[in-house]
């Protein structure tokens, strides 16, 4: 799994690549728990990621949380069909906003920033 | 804090090892690895065996050492595992010789019994792979669902309405219009559909992992396939069934199914699970390895002298559930669903078998139901026994019960079956039903919230059938008709089967109202047959365990088709709802213990004050007086229910109400849809205060309520007095 670390708008934005699973978890938790950290919030464009497992699932809901803890936001962009009916299924998605590219997803966790 | 204990001490081959914890039993995920602990008190060695998933062949064996044998427990840590990619199993050596109940086999590679999820059957009805040599493969999950602030509901038993349900069979019908039909998930998009019926329980069948493909075969009748689709047959006790989830094909049953849980909490609805610790789905000694069979036969299955299987279950062996350790492998299973899951309850099937002996002899005081019944974990898990068994005992009323358990209350259908259908010599049976069973509960002091009160369950007619058909049509199940129940107690109203003759089908939908209306009026905990609310039919199959098909899957398209039904049940759980009277968890005391004037409950007849309780009567009334509510504590209007299952139309007596108040109808089954249910707080007042005309097999409920004009004169009075008190008060 391939992650690209950049900022659009003061917003993070991270592209992840491949697929996220058993193997590639921990190194993604690894790489974006840091990123929790720090006040930005958090735009996760998953346009090139085609897999998701249960435990990659769980790095992105224990990120998601830990920033909710901070007052600040993550959301979701560009999640393929597949991807989405299975957190859907699983009720993962209740815990994510998500939207269909990353501009719209900026907009929303910006505006959490702001107030 | 760092942990001193986390690094290997062991290397086999390319692997990391380390001594596991013996507890908890299975796999768990640690620091670093995996603790895989299993028990067996015969075998000589123990191998685990790993697979990659789906893979044909294990890429890995690794023998337990001796140092990681404590007691009879294997238990090892394997470090660097990617534990969502694997699947394991385990070889166990030991003895094999059946007349001492041994049948170990090293050959042989078996499931995990706390598997918490299980593949190999992960897309329902995907036709097995037969040479695969490990069918049911343990997987390791991540027990970490986020359930925020779950919690199980802890509603009272006497308020529950449970609704039974198959969960493929649920949403599987084209009509359900599910995105994943037959599916948790599916569940999940129907809960405004259970919101708006009212239910606030269901109860699922068997979800614990079980093969579909088990006794499978091709009807002769038809050349449908037939399968096990009930799933009374466990394969693993710890692991949801993989073929139910839409997302079991990427193996996260687990989280779809807690996912469920939570939403059916979140909108007000318990979750009752349907478990099978009877048998298991190893069959006798000429079924399959699976699991328990090759760890250790002896200790989890009741074996004859001669080492064969007992088959108390009907279904090929019986667990061996009064062993210590099959005792505490219940408990645990009992305690993960309650703790892990946020399960509500349990329903027992073929229960009785749980209080037989490793003999098989009935016990009194079964260790496992009494263990069941006073554990901390399930402290406030509702439990239900179904209170008999294949082997001949029948328990229904007493059932060792510790104040804890409650009963399928199989004496409830059979007699409202007869009573329904005109059978003379029921009042009396009926004045018991419909308390709450005092007959069979009272006498240990159990209460009315013993009593699961059922006319109609998976096993047997839908209530459409019940109405529908004299006898059994099971032709498509292949076997001549000659399974599933003759005891039926229906009546097809005129004509078997379907039938386009008016007064028929007017009849059918009548005493199905009819049916309705008495479970719902009946102390105890009601439960309806999932589809019965809707007419749903099975064609007459009164066994349809194998047939995953229309037969069995409802059809949503008598959603609109009897739309009369449908509204008149979500009414009749509205009126269930709106009057504690109706939910009591003592029995009735047949006294006046308010200085009502009324006592708790009264029986009437044709004539006010006196039920007819001779051996032809076909009526019966009776009266709840609001007052004694549960038990007094809350207040509710008088309910007067009168039934008459006699061919003929009879005029019955009204009791005299306190002068303020008036009888309004609530139902009257005989009327035409639209008049035949009264919204709670819309209900009709009576011209006739003094008598009813109640049609013939027809069943009427009145309330007695203060008259609206005089409603308003009263609140006139009362708003003059406080305003007298306050000009009091002041001068």
């Amino acid at each position: 799994m391939e992650i690209k670390i950049g900022t659009k708008e003061g917003v993070t934005v991270v592209e992840m690549c491949g697929r996220l699973d058993g193997s590639t978890s921990p190194q993604a938790q690894e790489q974006l728990l840091p990123l929790a950290d720090s006040k930005c919030c958090m735009v996760l464009d998953l346009k090139e990621c085609d897999y998701i497992s249960s435990a990659g699932l769980r790095v992105l809901l224990m990120i998601a949380k830990q920033m909710t803890a901070r007052g600040a936001e993550c959301a979701l962009a560009n999640i393929c069909d597949e991807v989405k009916d299975v957190m859907e299924m699983t009720g993962f998605s209740d815990f994510f906003k998500s939207f269909d590219d990353v501009a719209a997803a900026c907009k929303t966790v910006r505006k959490k920033e702001e107030l | 804090m760092i942990r001193i204990d986390l690094h290997p001490t062991h290397t086999y081959k390319e692997f990391k090892l380390r001594t596991g914890k013996a507890l908890p039993f299975g796999a768990t995920i640690v620091p670093g690895g995996v603790n895989f602990s299993i028990y067996s008190s015969h075998a000589t060695s123990c191998e685990l065996v790993l697979f990659k998933k789906h893979e044909p062949k294990p890429f890995a064996t690794i023998p337990f050492f001796d140092e990681f044998r404590i007691g009879n427990v294997f238990a090892m840590v394997v470090f660097d595992l990617d534990y969502e990619e694997i699947e394991y199993g385990f070889r166990i050596d030991g003895p094999f010789d059946p007349s001492q109940g041994h049948r170990f086999d090293k050959t042989k590679i078996l499931m995990d019994p706390y598997a918490k999820a299980i593949g190999g059957r992960d897309i329902w009805g995907k036709d097995p792979d037969y040479s695969d040599i490990y069918q049911h493969r343990a997987r390791i999950f991540n027990d970490d669902f986020d359930w925020e602030n779950d919690h199980p509901l802890e509603v009272p038993t006497e308020d529950l309405i449970i609704y039974e349900m198959h969960v493929r069979g649920f949403t599987r019908h084209p009509s359900s219009g599910a995105k994943h039909p037959g599916t948790f998930a599916a569940i999940r998009e129907k809960i405004p559909y259970l919101k708006e019926l009212g239910v606030n329980c269901v109860e699922f069948l068997p979800i614990h992992e079980f093969d579909e493909f088990e006794n499978s075969r091709i009807s002769p009748v038809n050349g449908r396939r037939l399968m096990n689709y009930w799933g009374y047959s466990n394969v693993g006790f710890f692991a949801p069934k993989a073929g139910y989830a839409a997302s079991g094909k990427f193996g996260m049953q687990v989280d779809e199914v807690k996912a469920l849980v939570k939403e059916l909490h979140k909108n007000g609805i318990e979750v009752i699970l349907d478990v099978v610790f009877n048998h298991t789905a190893e069959g006798n000694e000429k079924g399959p390895y699976i699991s328990y069979r090759g760890i250790d036969n002896r200790t989890y299955y009741l074996l004859t002298p001669e080492g064969y299987y007992y088959n108390f279950s009907g279904c090929g062996n019986t667990l061996n559930c009064n062993n210590p350790i099959v005792r505490n492998m219940i408990l645990d299973c009992l305690r993960y669903w309650a703790a892990d899951y946020h399960i509500d309850g349990f329903r027992f099937d073929l229960a009785s078998i749980l209080g037989r002996d490793q003999n098989g002899a009935p016990m009194h005081s079964p260790p496992l139901l009494e263990t069941l019944a006073f554990d901390p974990i399930l402290g406030k898990c509702k439990l239900i026994a179904e209170a008999w068994d294949a082997g001949g005992l029948y328990q229904v009323g007493s059932f060792p019960a510790w104040g804890r358990w409650a009963e399928w209350n199989g004496k409830y259908r059979d007699d409202l079956r007869k009573f329904l259908k005109g059978e003379p010599g029921l009042v009396g049976a009926m004045s018991q039903r419909v308390q709450g069973s005092p007959d069979l509960y009272r006498w240990q002091n159990r209460g009315s919230s013993a009593s699961v009160n059922f006319i109609t369950a998976h096993d047997g007619f839908t209530l459409k059938d019940m109405v529908s058909y004299n006898g059994k049509h099971n032709e498509a199940n292949g076997e001549n008709n000659n399974d599933g129940s003759n005891d039926n107690e229906s009546w097809n109203c005129g004509h078997e089967g379907e039938t386009d003759n008016p007064h028929i089908n007017r009849l059918r939908n009548k005493q199905i109202k009819n049916a309705v209306t008495m479970l719902l009026v009946s102390q105890g905990t009601p439960m309806i047959l999932s589809g019965d609310e809707m007419g749903n039919t099975q064609g007459g199959n009164n066994n349809a365990y194998c047939q995953d098909n229309e037969i069995s899957w409802i059809d949503w398209g008598f959603r609109e088709k009897n739309s009369e039904i449908l509204d008149f049940v979500k009414n009749m759980i509205a009126f269930r709802k709106a009057h504690p009277a109706l939910r009591n968890c003592q029995h009735f005391q047949n006294i006046d213990y308010m200085g009502s004037g009324y006592p708790d409950i009264s029986w009437h007849g044709t004539k006010a004050w006196y039920a007819d309780w001779s051996e032809s009567s076909r009526v019966l009334a009776f009266l709840l007086c609001g007052k004694h509510a549960k038990g007094g504590t809350a207040m509710d209007n008088p309910i007067y229910v009168a039934m008459n299952m006699h061919w003929e139309m009879h005029g019955f007596e009204l009791p005299q109400l306190p002068t303020d108040i008036a009888w309004y109808v609530c139902v009257n089954t005989d009327a035409e849809a639209g008049q035949d249910i009264w919204k709670v707080g819309q209900e009709k007042e009576l011209d006739n205060q003094k008598e009813f005309l109640v049609g013939p097999h027809s069943v009427i409920i009145l309330i007695g309520k203060r008259p609206a004009a005089r409603q308003s004169d009263t609140q006139k009075t009362e708003a003059r007095k406080n305003y007298q008190n306050k000009i009091k008060k002041n001068s």
